[in-house]
């Protein structure tokens, strides 16, 4: 049967494949958003301490409006987040590349190092980062907290940009490099756009772990640059406030929000 | 030429001008949760002096931080054997009496206490037990001390505080050793007691062990008075009680470390909450014992009447630091846990 | 074509090596330019300075303090012992770090079953949908740790709504007593790491060309075949990242044992956390340390040479 032009066939057990695939994605989609549903629903809870449903209540919205400190707080995690992805994608992308284009002598033992923040547990990395920076001299603050971050996510950049890597084509830079590219060139516009889902994934991974890091920031902070883990754990003594909840709740429904809507603007404008 | 001096002149009275009036400013490193945000405004309020509050959720944290280089702080707030590891490590300075007026508010029980008895180096911030906490509505019998606690008929519906030196220190308790006798003898003794308790227990919780109780997933516990203050306040069917064979109190305290720099500014922050109507905001907010006694003479007859916070009779004792024994209880703990 | 496939059958020995990394070596005379020179060692530099100063040299002060001993006060005093290494061989500690992997190792396999349906569909989706599943796979997780957990407590506690969930549907099944339970705490793993082996694997299925499954088809493979035999080894790399990136955090992972698990097991990483805390005994929590990630690191190095003398 000769292939269509148009659309690639599709036989028939694919298609019982799809399905199959898009109802088990549904399944753990459910899985992954149920506990967010409980904790969006108990933003609404008129009881202070977050156990027991007793009313509803737009009560925690309006104090989180009003509490500087949490919200201060909910910035600098933000801040540190976004400025942690950052250099753990430039880090981490940039190393997988030159291990994997050149032959180091080296490179297994770098190999490990890299690995090495992923197992080292948060107490430890914690105390030994702050005893180093006591010892240089260097004060605790945003660039302390986000040296922590750092170190512990560009890791896991590294390896998912080293497993994309490995599936790539040799012959891609050297066509470039052929085509008259300089080797950065040829990696800026021909290595890193195929690069880019794994990119992506190691950025969502590395926002993800900056976002909810506690231990190591505990160590390597100032009052200044205090993060959202570090006040709500603290709250746990005096039950969890469900201003955290109301919290959550809305940076979950600005981003969800804004990725059904980004694209549906992005129509609009065009 | 002479321009340039006048100018150099100008801007050095500029520098010393604004060394002067340079927002004086006290670092606060406490417990988060402790120190009620209206206290911290009031403060600045009144004196001008920006607080910048860092937090720790335990005396651990607050050691290692410290021990390991971290912050310049200028006001500190470890319980009683953690301020007695850090008189003993000289990492605290002494306070200066004259500044502090207001220490004539605290009742005498709560002086002169074992980890700083001249008082030299701390003052009591907050006060607390640890205690029985029993849900009334579901357990009929009286419950009155370790023994009733860990029986049989309550297996897995009992919560206790994941702290390894506090159950020990209750077997021994029950053995009718005192709370810093602990030894490497009577460590071993305990053994038996804990495994036979570890069975019992559904849930270990420091944090937030009135979680389990409120779900209804536990039934009694041993925990923080405070933590039984909150629930008493949200059900009264939630009674506490000291355990008669002996319970531990704890003092949580302000002292200013060795390396301060705003040492006035520390001064005024603890002789401002001395303060009997300042004191009183921070029990509105947080159900703890409160040890200034001019301050108990403005709180709610509710207040007063809470188990929790003011709990009756009990024999109490506060904890030493117990130093190389605290590696010999961690490990006990570690492998009664590990082996059930 | 951005994915070759694989090199044929295992050399026959006749001058074909295989790379660290196992890509198939270039012809000799291109192998000159996988040399590093002195550029390729500078653009390595920034990794470099960054994995001797935050990396090594916490691991090195790490490392001293393991051989140290701890004073009646609590503070490291520099006085040479083997003590912490001996007492880490007890074995206690043996027990939990083998209870620890065994979690950390289910933990993955679930993860790799549940996950890797997911990763593939989204890394056939539709290019518009692509990015956008993926975010709502990874925003759970911007919620705040403790509140998510408490969100499972609910959920799962003998009066939550799980159980309640089940009573409504009129089971005749007893309420289930999850809550503090080692399934729990498996539940709880899971949910935690399960984005990170999605992302992975995601980020190398991506752009699995419609050709190469077809041609699989064409030359007779049902679906079961062609995905065992094509699509598979195809995704091998994401799900060797995403087995690295879920295992080897999850063996140190003690706050959702605590949490779901009422602390009432302890794992390596609550050992260790302990003796720097509650034990204030900073050696030998650095020597279960250094034991701890010097396993790791000896366990990878092998890994990395097996994978390299596999074909």
């Amino acid at each position: 049967m000769p292939a269509s032009a148009a659309r690639p066939r599709v036989p028939s057990g694919l298609k019982l494949l799809h399905w199959f695939l898009s109802g088990w994605t549904v399944l753990v989609f459910v899985f992954l958003y149920v506990p967010i549903a409980v904790l969006v629903a108990y933003s609404f809870n008129a009881s202070r301490l977050n156990v027991v449903w007793t009313g509803f209540t737009l009560d925690w919205y309006r104090r989180l409006w009003n509490h500087a400190p949490l919200l201060r707080a909910a910035k600098n995690s933000l801040i540190i987040a976004s400025l942690t992805t950052v250099l753990a994608v430039v880090l981490g992308t940039v190393g997988a590349w030159l291990l994997h284009r050149y032959r180091y002598r080296a490179a297994r033992g770098i190999q490990t190092l890299v690995a090495i923040p992923m197992v080292m547990p948060e107490i430890l990395m914690g105390i030994s980062l702050l005893i180093f920076f006591a010892t240089v001299g260097l004060g605790l603050g945003f660039t302390t907290v986000i040296v922590g971050h750092v170190t512990f996510c560009f890791p896991f950049v590294l390896v998912a940009v080293q497993a994309r890597l490995k599936g790539l084509d040799p012959a891609l830079e050297e066509a470039a490099l052929d085509l008259g590219a300089t080797p950065l060139r040829a990696f800026w516009l021909v290595i890193v756009p195929c690069l880019r889902p794994a990119i992506v994934a190691g950025a969502l991974m590395a926002f993800t772990l900056s976002l909810d890091e506690l231990i190591v920031t505990f160590f390597t902070t100032s009052a200044a640059s205090a993060t959202l883990p570090i006040r709500v754990f603290g709250m746990a003594k005096v039950g969890l406030n469900p201003m955290l909840n109301a919290l959550s709740a809305i940076f979950i429904v600005a981003t969800v929000a804004f990725v059904f809507f980004s694209d549906y603007l992005k129509k609009l404008n065009r | 030429m002479k321009s340039l001096h006048r100018m150099l002149a100008a801007s050095l009275a500029l520098g010393a001008a604004s060394a002067l009036s340079a927002k004086e400013e006290l670092n606060l490193f406490a417990w988060s949760e402790y120190i009620p945000q209206g206290v911290l405004d009031g403060f600045k309020q009144e004196t001008g002096i920006e607080v910048n509050y860092e937090t720790y959720a335990s005396n651990e944290e607050l050691l290692s931080k410290l021990l390991a280089g971290g912050g310049a702080y200028d006001l500190v707030q470890p319980s009683d054997y953690a301020a007695e590891v850090m008189i003993k490590q000289k990492l605290l300075a002494p306070l200066d009496k004259a500044q502090l007026a207001n220490l004539k508010n605290l009742g005498p029980q709560f002086r002169h206490l074992p980890h700083d008895p001249a008082d030299d180096y701390t003052v009591p911030y907050m006060t607390g037990t640890v205690g029985i906490v029993v849900n009334t509505a579901v357990v009929k019998d009286p419950i009155r001390g370790f023994g009733d606690v860990f029986q049989p008929k309550f297996k897995d519906r009992i919560v206790v505080l994941n702290d390894n030196r506090e159950i020990v220190t209750w077997a021994l308790y029950t053995l009718g050793v005192s709370a810093n006798a602990i030894s490497k003898e009577n460590i071993e003794q305990a053994r038996p007691i804990v495994a036979r308790w570890i069975k019992l227990i559904k849930v270990f919780d420091s944090d937030s062990p009135k979680t389990a109780l409120l779900n209804g997933d536990v039934d009694l516990g041993v925990v923080w008075s405070g933590e039984a203050a909150i629930l008493w306040k949200e059900n009264k069917k939630f009674q506490y009680v000291l355990a008669a064979e002996g319970a531990h109190q704890f003092i949580d305290v302000l002292a200013i470390p060795v390396a301060a720099r705003h040492k006035a500014a520390a001064h005024q922050f603890i002789n401002y909450i001395l303060r009997p109507e300042v004191s009183k905001l921070i029990s509105d907010e947080f159900p703890y014992t409160n040890p200034n006694l001019e301050a108990r003479k403005l709180l709610s007859p509710e207040q007063l009447a809470n188990p929790a916070s003011y709990p009756a009779g009990g024999k109490l004792e506060t904890f030493h630091d117990i130093g190389k024994l605290a590696a010999d209880i961690d490990r006990l703990m570690t492998d009664l846990k590990s082996g059930r | 074509m951005n994915a070759p496939v694989r090199a044929g059958p295992p050399g026959d020995g006749v001058g074909e090596a295989m790379e660290a990394d196992d890509t198939p070596v270039p012809a000799a005379a291109e192998l000159d330019r996988r040399k590093p020179r002195l550029l390729a060692w500078l653009l390595l530099a920034p990794l470099l300075v960054w994995l001797a100063g935050f990396v090594v040299a916490p691991t090195a002060i790490l490392f001293v303090y393991s051989f140290c001993e701890r004073d009646e006060v609590g503070r490291v005093v520099y006085h040479f012992t083997w003590d912490n290494y001996r007492r880490v061989f007890d074995p206690i500690y043996l027990h939990i770090f083998w209870r620890s992997i065994l979690y950390a190792g289910l933990t993955t396999v679930i993860c790799v079953v549940i996950g890797y349906p997911v990763a593939y569909f989204i890394a056939r989706a539709r290019e518009e949908w692509r990015h956008k599943l993926l975010l709502l796979v990874m925003i759970p997780f911007w919620t705040s740790f403790l509140i998510r957990t408490y969100a499972w407590i609910t959920i799962l506690k003998q009066e939550g709504l799980l159980n309640g969930f089940l009573q409504s549907l009129a089971l005749p099944v007893a309420p289930l007593d999850l809550l503090y339970t080692p399934t729990a705490v498996v539940i709880g793993l899971v949910y935690a790491y399960l984005p990170f082996m999605i992302l992975p694997i995601y980020g190398s299925a991506e752009k699995l060309e419609n050709a190469v499954i077809e041609a699989a088809y064409d030359l007779g493979a049902g679906p079961l075949r062609a995905f065992s035999a094509v699509i598979v080894p195809l995704t091998m790399p994401g799900i060797a990242a995403g087995t690295l990136l879920v295992f080897v955090p999850a063996i140190g992972m003690f706050a959702i044992t605590d949490l779901m698990g009422g602390a009432k097991v302890p794992m390596i990483g609550n050992v260790i956390q302990n003796q720097f805390l509650q034990a204030r005994d900073w050696p030998f929590g650095a020597a279960l340390g250094v034991v701890f990630m010097l396993m790791f690191a000896v366990t990878y190095w092998i890994v990395q040479r097996r994978g390299a003398q596999m074909a």
